[in-house]
């Protein structure tokens, strides 16, 4: 037997599972425990969490145990712009002015140049480069970032900086470079991301290190003594990130940029984890006390980010799960504006029904559906309040709250449907056959998810779902989640080159005539396989799949030259299916 | 959140539809590969994402739409495929956008293009099979008014000699193509004496510039012919027929025009809709080509738009060219302030028809088509046409085809003259089919 805590540190609480693996990777719930969140400290909720579910571990082999954790640490970090000062030196090239590209990060641009095919089209100058070091040394930098246009196609000149960076100026050894981050097209994002990377990577590492001493103090140690825990760990912990996949705690230290928003995440997985596969086109709604979280699940698959996620307003290339947050939940500000009941974005803090001042959607909730849980006259006596500002009876406007809370939500799926409907596409083929997506289904999670996803699903006519275990199932989807990672491979044959900038690799086609769709799948499988055992992604019955696949004919004065192969490869994204 | 972008208005609208699974043949130049490079800048770029940009997908455009601009001999269907009726139809997405107030300029940088395209379409001619620019002004016309008085400018290397087919004779759309000179280049035509059918003299205007022109050349006809006489006609939608290939490293043509020039000219020109025509150089030219434009377009600075190794390949034009495209700029002006006061018999003779006999090559397709062209020369409208065609496609039976075509405010005689020629005109031995195209009523008739 094999177990997994699952801790997932939200909003407002804290929720710990312990899941029983069997041989057939199947998932039992075995306990289930919870805290309130304390913002400034979510070590310290996390601690609190650990120790109850651990209590009475049912654990004889201490191996056999893994910890997941999703956590908001980096996500905080970012949108509170806490983190090190970094330098990020980019070699823009030609084209739109980096002004004009939407960055608002500070950074020094450096000369060089490649092009959309890989080719150096101007040299790298060191001078200017170990200049704009020096200047970021004397600025008071802490972390650097390198990158350059194009650098998935060609990260030549990234890695001279980086090496360079080694000899020369070890205080800001690791820089983060853009291309390990991600091998697709979008300069401006793949800066923001790096840049953050590099802000956060000091946090990550401290992160790691309390969390090592506090398994230790639980006697759960990731390794015998926490200053190995990073070169030799014995204990598999592991990260979630925002596409639902995992990274091991100690991986993470050069990519924690890829811990963000694994709130949402969570939910999903929890969704995926805990419910029959879904044939419908389903909407995921994580209805907590600050926020409603909403995902899609496609023929049974999360919906993505096109671009990656975004994050404190910045937009990055981190592969996540599509979901739109609203301002919306059981502890949200009510308002009676312009003759209409409004509800949110701001938190009222507790309901008053629970020993809150004010009236929240949880105290009409309470009034009106007799909620199990708080007090009722206090829930009445704030509605009564309420009712004398605006009249009306305290049972109809408790009723019209629900009412406004549901709207809203249906507002925001049928806005975000449109948006989904109107995305571009680039085939014949694909505007032949338009996917046409609804929702045709609903799955709640969060505390007030039992009292809302009905009367949603009404609004909207579809059937609905409440998880078991609605109030922590994203703790039981953090534990559910398995190991991802991705390489992207792209193949120029007629220059006769392979490159896979996940992997630092640039390599020569020994024969590139013979080079063809079967030999580009192999390659790409081969090196997801490498890259997901250096980033601890090679789970025990992982699977690798080609997720996208392009091939271009390169035609050259009416001659075919070459081929253009691109292709992304994968480990197959799992969870483990887990009973109530 | 997409909301809120749902309700401004936007800078600039894009239609952005490379037709990856789609090529005339494998080896073709119009082929699935000839925007992956431009997708590739545009991505890297980011470009997609800056606020002033929406993104639109295209939809497919119906038999109706092309109907109301081309005869498709013998069906629409037999002459054009799904991704010419997305091409036409992205371009008519793009359009209405900017008739709607949704967006400021709209940019249609799809494929495959369609400037040599006539109002009669036997097939595939210099890579285009139908007209995406005339497709989308006739649905406006017909959408939005058919009084809008609407130019077009084509600066693509080729002369756009469909889109001056189409409107040779309309006189509320002003044709306007610079170009390679016919006498070096596909399609032969673009000639400085085409100005214009009986019903609309001096609405047609080319500028033939001659091999070796580059950014000087092209932006000296653009300040001094193109836009003073856009200043003048004061049009209510100018469309840039925005071809790539007067680029220095275009492999079909022999011009020397750089991504920053065509930036300018955007700039200069500020059209309301921008469509793609050829050009094929496309790694050195398009991806930075086009991003000029969309630069230019959204007002942004695109002055670090720069193809590489453009010092190693770009040849300096010899002083002489200027002179030579001076002359053809006096010339027209002159044709141009003068328009109104030539005597129209001189040019077209006394007679009540103007007939021409023209002989057209389909070089995509390999198809010989001979016209007899005859207009009405009328004072009340530009006057009802009727069109006799022989088209032969290699060892095919020849096809046989009478064409009546009834322009925009048409008058009454003309109608009425139009619909007898239509109920005399019959299939037989002499013809196959008998086409009637009346685009006010949006009534095609066919025997």
């Amino acid at each position: 037997m094999r177990y997994i805590i699952g801790i997932d540190v939200g909003g407002t609480n804290t929720n710990a599972c312990l899941l029983q693996i069997d041989q057939a990777h199947q998932g039992q719930v075995v306990k289930m425990a919870k805290t309130p969140t304390v913002h400034e400290n979510l070590l310290f909720s996390t601690k609190q969490v650990l120790a109850e579910i651990s209590k009475d571990l049912p654990v004889q082999d201490w191996t056999a145990l893994e910890i997941h954790l999703s956590t908001t640490l980096i996500t905080n970090a970012i949108v509170e712009g806490k983190g090190d000062p970094v330098a990020t030196i980019v070699s823009p090239g030609p084209g739109l002015c980096l002004a004009d590209a939407g960055l608002s990060i500070p950074h020094s641009s450096v000369g060089g140049a490649i092009d959309h095919r890989g080719r150096e089209t101007a040299p790298l100058d060191m001078d200017e480069v170990r200049n704009a070091l020096r200047v970021a040394d004397l600025q008071g930098a802490k972390a650097v970032a390198v990158v350059g246009k194009f650098s998935p196609r060609n990260p030549k000149h990234e890695l001279a900086i980086e090496d360079l960076i080694k000899q020369e100026f070890p205080e800001f050894y690791p820089p983060t470079l853009g291309h390990r981050l991600s091998g697709r097209l979008n300069f401006p994002r793949r800066v923001n991301t790096s840049y953050l990377n590099a802000m956060v990577a000091r946090l990550q590492r401290e992160f790691i290190i309390k969390i090592s001493e506090t398994l230790q103090e639980k006697g759960l140690g990731l390794s015998p003594d926490p200053r190995e825990a990073l070169e030799r760990p014995r204990r598999k912990v592991f990260l979630l990130k925002a596409d639902g996949g995992t990274i091991s705690l100690e991986k993470s230290v050069t990519r924690p940029i890829e811990t963000i928003l694994s709130g949402p995440a969570a939910s999903v997985m929890g969704a995926l984890a805990l419910t029959e596969a879904q044939k419908a086109c389903t909407v995921v709604l994580d209805i907590g006390g600050t926020t409603t979280d909403l995902s899609i699940l496609v023929h049974g698959k999360p919906l993505a980010e096109k671009d990656g996620a975004e994050v404190g307003g910045y937009k990055t290339v981190v592969p996540a799960f599509f979901s739109r947050s609203i301002g919306l939940g059981g502890d949200s500000v009510v308002r009676y504006q312009a003759g209409r009941i409004r509800i949110g974005p701001e938190r009222a803090g507790k309901a008053a029904a629970l020993g809150g001042d004010n009236l929240t959607p949880t105290d009409a909730i309470i009034l009106t559906d007799g909620g199990s849980f708080g007090d009722r006259r206090r829930a009445l006596a704030v509605m009564k309040e309420f009712c004398q500002k605006i009249g009306g009876s305290p049972w109809e406007r408790a009723e019209e709250i629900n009412q406004a809370f549901c709207q809203q939500v249906v507002q925001t799926i049928n806005e975000v449907f449109a948006y989904l409907n109107s995305r571009p596409v680039y085939t014949v083929s694909e505007v032949l056959a338009p996917r046409e997506l609804k929702p045709e289904k609903l799955i709640g999670l969060g505390g007030p998810a039992a009292y809302y996803l009905p009367k949603i699903a009404r609004l909207l006519a579809v059937p609905y779902e409440v998880l078991p275990y609605y109030e922590g199932a994203n703790a039981i989807g953090a534990a559910a989640s398995r190991p991802t990672a991705a390489i992207s491979l792209r193949v120029d044959t007629a220059l006769g080159r392979a490159m896979i900038p996940e992997l630092d690799l640039v390599s020569s086609l020994s024969h590139p005539e013979l080079f063809d769709r079967k030999k580009a799948e192999e390659l790409a499988l081969e090196s997801v396989k490498e890259y997901a055992g250096q980033i601890g992604a090679l789970h025990p019955g992982a699977r690798f799949v080609v997720d996208e696949e392009e091939v271009f004919n390169m035609v050259r004065g009416f001659r075919t030259v070459g081929k253009l192969f691109s292709l992304r490869a994968q480990v197959k994204p799992e969870v483990i299916k887990v009973s109530p | 959140m997409e909301q809120k972008e749902a309700y401004a208005v936007h800078d600039l609208g894009l239609v952005f539809f490379p037709a990856f699974d789609w090529a005339i043949s494998p080896d073709h130049p119009e082929r699935e590969e000839r925007l992956l490079y431009t997708r590739d800048q545009l991505m890297e770029e980011g470009l997609l994402e800056l606020p002033g940009i929406i993104e639109y997908r295209p939809e497919i455009a119906t038999e109706n739409d092309l109907k109301r601009t081309h005869i498709c001999i013998p069906s629409v269907s037999a002459v054009a495929s799904k991704s010419h009726l997305i091409a036409a139809g992205g371009s008519i997405i793009a359009a209405k956008a900017v008739l709607e107030g949704r967006v400021k300029k709209a940019f249609a940088l799809l494929r495959p293009p369609g400037h040599h395209a006539m109002r009669l379409v036997h097939g595939s001619r210099g890579f285009c099979t139908i007209n995406n620019e005339a497709i989308l002004i006739e649905y406006l016309r017909k959408n939005y008014g058919s009084h809008l008085k609407i130019a077009v400018v084509d600066t693509d290397a080729h002369h756009a000699d469909g889109t001056q087919d189409i409107y040779y004779n309309d006189p509320d759309v002003l044709h306007i193509s610079v170009h390679q000179d016919g006498r070096t280049l596909y399609p032969g035509t673009g000639g400085l004496n085409e100005l214009g059918g009986p019903g609309a003299y001096g609405m047609t205007i080319n500028i033939p510039l001659p091999p070796g022109s580059g950014d000087r050349e092209l932006l000296f006809v653009l300040k001094n012919l193109i836009l003073p006489i856009l200043q003048e006609y004061q049009p209510d939608i100018v469309i840039n027929g925005a071809g790539q290939d007067n680029h220095y490293s275009d492999p079909l043509t022999h011009m020397q025009v750089t991504a920053k020039g065509y930036a300018e000219l955007t700039r200069l020109l500020q059209p309301d809709i921008v469509v793609l025509e050829g050009g094929y150089a496309i790694e050195g030219a398009l991806p930075y080509v086009n991003l000029g434009i969309i630069l230019a377009l959204l007002g942004m600075d695109y002055s670090r738009v720069q193809e590489p190794n453009k010092e190693r390949d770009l040849v300096i034009t010899a002083p002489e060219v200027l002179e030579t495209v001076k002359k053809e700029v006096d010339f027209l002006q002159e044709v141009w302030s003068k328009r109104r006061d030539i005597n129209l018999d001189k040019v077209f003779g006394a007679e009540p028809y103007w007939r021409r006999k023209r002989f057209i090559y389909y070089d995509t397709d390999d198809i010989y088509e001979q016209q007899v062209d005859q207009i009405k020369r009328c004072e009340l409208c530009s006057g009802y046409r009727v069109i006799h065609s022989w088209a032969q496609k290699r060892s095919a039976r020849e096809s046989r085809v009478a064409v009546v075509h009834l322009p925009w405010h048409v008058c009454p005689e003309c109608r009425n003259k139009a619909e007898e020629a239509y109920d005399r005109l019959n299939p037989g031995a002499q013809l196959d089919r008998v086409y009637l195209q009346d685009v006010e009523n949006d009534l095609f008739l066919e025997k």
